[in-house]
């Protein structure tokens, strides 16, 4: 193009197809927020690993205590149905769907509140707390920032449910839930490596 | 029952309570919003505020609380209570600005694209 074609071009008007291009300011804050997060549970992850390193040998917990798998792998089948639940709930009101939104929404939040309180009644059993050693430490950091986490997003989906109850959301409004769904599969995606790391590579 | 299991319990308790707190809350604030589903016209940006660096510092003041507590306690008490209080009191004194504002731009108006 000629820059005398591109002078006679019609140049769109100011402000115009602004909020229709592109990704929503909400979601990109939210991209730019779980970027951030990615590299806080990069520095805990690099800790435990750090750590597991130098104690080689001696990485147990400490005596008279002992993780609980099984309840550890219930907890995450609870966690990853909470991201299917949310997908679900997000697909309905796509759909214009607000009944299936509060329906998959609530279930989201029950699951999220189960895990929390499966993750406390944990914490209780375990016999070892956040003084003992090394093992300790590190373990109750890194799984009760997750649960911080967990708990951050059980609050935003419990806006979330408020505000579909009230009929806030539809098809062509729902960018809240956009966001907080990337959020809570964000954190189910950190309990999955939490898990691995943890409860599996021993 | 031993402590470690009965505070494990009343953290349960104090999720449940927050959760239906914000619950409370947002739908509160949404019946109040029904009357004003969308922003006022224009371009709004907040005015400059000391909320934000006053937040920070209260932080600072309940980690550094945390991280240096004498042995056999949970925080430096000293650090860890004005920091959690400066932290609470600057969070309401931040959401009742922003109400303020939103109040005074619906009273008011404001100066259109690019005003504030």
């Amino acid at each position: 193009m000629t820059t005398a074609e591109l002078q006679g071009a019609e140049l769109p008007a100011p402000g115009r197809g602004r909020r229709e291009a592109g990704m929503p300011t909400p979601l990109v804050g939210m991209l730019l927020f779980i970027a951030s997060e990615v590299m806080f549970f990069g520095g805990l992850f690099a800790a435990y690993f750090n750590s597991r390193a130098a104690h080689a040998g001696a990485w147990h917990p400490p005596e008279g205590g002992e993780l609980d798998l099984p309840l550890a792998a219930v907890l995450t089948a609870i966690l990853v149905s909470s991201s299917f639940t949310m997908q679900f709930g997000v697909a309905a009101i796509r759909r214009g769907d607000q009944r299936g939104l509060r329906l998959w929404v609530g279930l989201t939040l029950i699951l999220g509140v189960l895990f929390l309180l499966g993750q406390l009644y944990d914490y209780s059993r375990l016999g070892f707390g956040i003084g003992d050693g090394i093992f300790g430490t590190t373990f109750y950091t890194l799984t009760g920032f997750h649960g911080a986490h967990v708990f951050g997003g059980a609050v935003g989906m419990t806006v979330i449910l408020s505000r579909a109850l009230q009929g806030q959301f539809s098809a062509g409004n729902h960018v809240a839930v956009e966001a907080v769904s990337i959020y809570w599969h964000f954190v189910d995606v950190v309990w999955i490596a939490l898990f691995t790391t943890i409860y599996i590579l021993r | 029952m031993n402590d470690a299991t009965v505070g494990y319990f009343l953290i349960g308790i104090a999720i449940l309570f927050v959760l239906g707190l914000v619950f409370a809350l947002s739908s509160r604030q949404g019946r109040l919003q029904q009357a004003r589903a969308t922003p006022p016209p224009g371009v709004h940006l907040p005015s400059g505020s000391f909320l934000p660096v006053l937040l920070a510092v209260g932080a600072a003041l309940l980690g550094a609380g945390f991280a240096f507590r004498p042995a056999g306690m949970i925080a430096n008490l000293f650090l860890a209570i004005p920091g959690l209080l400066v932290v609470v009191g600057s969070i309401f004194a931040w959401v009742r600005a922003a109400n303020r504002e939103w109040r005074e731009i619906e009273r008011a108006g404001h100066d259109g694209p690019g005003g504030h």
